[in-house]
């Protein structure tokens, strides 16, 4: 009996089943927050699908330790690659936006640039790299500034520190 | 007409044509930019302009635009403007494995017959088919929706409920912010950001791209798979693959035309209704989501017929079919053109022009877009590891805050990129999220507009039952769901011929 148990369990789809419960916690805070709503058309729509969410979860987690099975997209469970290359690549655009409003979109952006370009070499730093990648990655930033704010009229932050 | 014919064909009409399919194009093409945004950045050149030349400019940004949106959808899984939502799903598999060229000619092709199929709507029965837009009420919208929200079987990757609950956390994610019925400030936790809601097209290249982006950085694996080297545009193989799926070219393009007809719906929901039916209806039902050139069609026909589609209630009506109709139908009342059901006999001649100038201009997408397709595909396969994550993600940063002007919603979408990632290696496809998404607000406006109009009239069942086009969206929902259970039981009611 208890190698069965732990036969399911090791068929069970773990990952997937913490997802739900956490998920099912998303939709229990979704449903503390409707009580302070007092109109009905607030609260009848997230409510009901807050339910449902609920009513799913449970059903995946109770499906899931009946008959256990790993399914869905397999090909991008397989986590390979380096884990501090990922971290960087999304640190890199938060603290960059994080950044804008002091440095401006231009300086934000070649920063951005630069640290993801590294991030993202794996050949050799050779001298030509060296030189005509950063100036590629310039050209690239200015010309996206250039059409953006010239061309599109978006208003771009120029950054306090610039002011 | 044969003189408004060759009024839209003067060199002039054709440079226009050219120049706006070209912009709008390359417009679409960068993620964030839609095609509304593309029409009204433009829309101040046509001020100068005779209104038959003003519209078919913006017509012609309007369509280049609609289609560049496949361009990243296919090269990069993110839709360069919402319409190209489903393009991803069988666009970017195609492109995984090397097809990235067919797929993008296929969707040119595609493109250009939706297109034309919506561009003689309009010339045909621009008055008549305004009606079924007068016939559409709030339930079915929501009935609409709902049908829209029958493809999370179909994107779900071998698990329903983990699509159903996907679907809901989209579904949860659209109601953040304030209400718009009831103006109710929902779900924002005391934050000024969430006020406006999560944008939906930063948080379709934070589900789609970001993680395509974090994956890329990890390894030094190329980006496309490269199983030939890029010549030529594949044309006839992808001439051969529309002709054996013209009747999926055709249906998509008249649902998609139906669909630009519906104030309010536009591209992303006529892409996701073509691209559901397309899927019911195909012998390769099975392989939707996995690189069907077929899913392509359905969709990017679908999405350019709303073009077409969508003028015909901005010009008969006045009402603006998609929100692009809506910057076009502000230029037009700048211009002194009073749209409404008089225009077709009083400005006729602007009215005829235009159209053939529309059609001119759907027309000069195949080269146009088969070239600029052409040289997205090298460059995305040409381009070191070193360049492409870097542009890619600093025209993901540029693109979303240009949307709402907002760093936050920068922010917001590097963390649903994050959130999609983790989701993804959790076996939750982002899809049926996106889904939830953007069906949200237009199911949750008819669901309410219907239960109160219901209940002040003391009707709810007759309400969301007993309407035709509501019953009739309701069967169609019905054969989604069960025509895959049906077929199945059939197959095997005859029994495998291989067996035994």
């Amino acid at each position: 009996m208890k190698i069965d148990a732990i036969t399911k369990l090791e068929k069970a789809d773990i990952s997937g089943m913490l997802v739900a419960i956490i998920l099912i916690l998303v939709a229990v805070l979704a449903l503390w927050d409707t009580t302070e709503m007092t109109d009905a058309d607030s609260f009848v729509f997230p409510r009901a699908i807050a339910i449902s969410m609920i009513s799913f979860c449970i059903l995946f987690i109770v499906t899931q330790m009946i008959y256990p099975s790993i399914e869905g997209n397999d090909e991008a469970r397989v986590v390979g690659g380096s884990t501090t290359r990922r971290i960087g690549l999304v640190l890199a655009m938060v603290v960059s936006s994080l950044l804008m409003p002091w440095l401006g979109f231009l300086v934000s952006g070649v920063l951005a640039f630069g640290s993801i370009m590294m991030l993202a070499m794996y050949d050799e730093w050779t001298l030509s790299r060296r030189l005509l990648f950063p100036f590629a990655g310039i050209v690239i930033v200015i010309g996206f500034y250039f059409m953006f704010a010239e061309l599109l009229l978006v208003p771009l932050p120029v950054g306090t520190l610039f002011e | 007409m044969i003189e408004n014919l060759l009024q839209a064909l003067t060199l002039f009409h054709v440079a226009l044509a050219l120049g706006g399919v070209i912009a709008g194009t390359v417009i679409g093409s960068l993620p964030g930019l839609t095609a509304t945004m593309a029409v009204a950045v433009l829309v101040p050149i046509t001020f100068s302009m005779p209104p038959a030349s003003a519209l078919i400019l913006m017509g012609a940004i309007y369509t280049g635009a609609i289609y560049g949106g496949a361009y990243a959808a296919i090269l990069l899984n993110t839709p360069g403007t919402p319409s190209a939502i489903a393009t991803t799903f069988d666009g970017f598999p195609m492109a995984k494995r090397g097809d990235g060229d067919l797929a993008v000619t296929l969707a040119c092709l595609a493109s250009v017959v939706g297109g034309i199929v919506g561009a003689v709507f309009l010339l045909i029965l621009a008055p008549p088919l305004a009606d079924v837009a007068l016939a559409f009420g709030p339930v079915e919208y929501f009935w609409l929706a709902v049908f829209g929200l029958t493809l999370i079987s179909a994107l779900s990757k071998g698990n329903l409920l983990k699509g159903l609950i996907g679907a809901c956390l989209g579904l949860l994610l659209s109601t953040i912010g304030v209400a718009e019925i009831s103006a109710d400030v929902r779900f924002t936790f005391g934050s000024e950001v969430l006020l406006g809601g999560i944008e939906t097209v930063s948080a379709l290249i934070g589900l789609y791209c970001v993680p395509v982006l974090i994956d890329l950085v990890a390894t030094s694996d190329k980006h496309l798979k490269v199983t030939h080297a890029p010549k030529g545009f594949r044309l006839i193989e992808a001439l051969q693959i529309s002709w054996t799926h013209k009747f999926n070219l055709i249906r998509s393009s008249v649902i998609g035309t139906l669909v630009g007809i519906l104030p309010g719906a536009g591209g992303s929901i006529a892409g996701l209704v073509a691209y559901s039916e397309a899927r019911r209806t195909s012998k390769n039902s099975d392989t939707f989501g996995q690189g069907e050139p077929e899913g392509i069609q359905a969709t990017e026909s679908a999405n350019n017929a709303t073009v077409g589609g969508g003028f015909i209630p901005t010009l008969v009506l006045g009402i603006p079919g998609t929100p692009p109709d809506a910057v076009i139908l502000g230029a037009l009342l700048i211009q002194g053109v009073r749209t409404g059901p008089s225009l077709f006999a009083g400005d006729g001649s602007i009215v005829y022009t235009f159209i053939f100038g529309l059609i001119l201009a759907t027309v000069l997408m195949l080269p146009t877009g088969l070239v600029i397709g052409r040289y997205a595909y090298k460059t995305i396969i040409t381009v070191p590891k070193a360049m492409l994550v870097p542009t890619v993600s600093f025209m993901t940063m540029i693109g979303t805050y240009s949307i709402r002007n907002s760093v936050s919603d920068v922010v917001i979408m590097v963390i649903l990129g994050v959130v999609g990632w983790l989701l993804n290696r959790a076996g939750y496809s982002p899809s049926p999220i996106v889904l939830g998404l953007i069906l949200g607000s237009i199911a949750e406006q008819g669901f309410v507009q219907a239960w109160t109009i219901g209940s002040a009239t003391d009707n709810l069942i007759g309400m969301f039952f007993g309407r035709p086009i509501g019953m009739a969206i309701i069967l169609f929902i019905a054969a989604t769901f069960f025509y895959p259970m049906i077929r199945g039981y059939l197959i095997g009611m005859r029994g495998n011929p291989n067996e035994d």
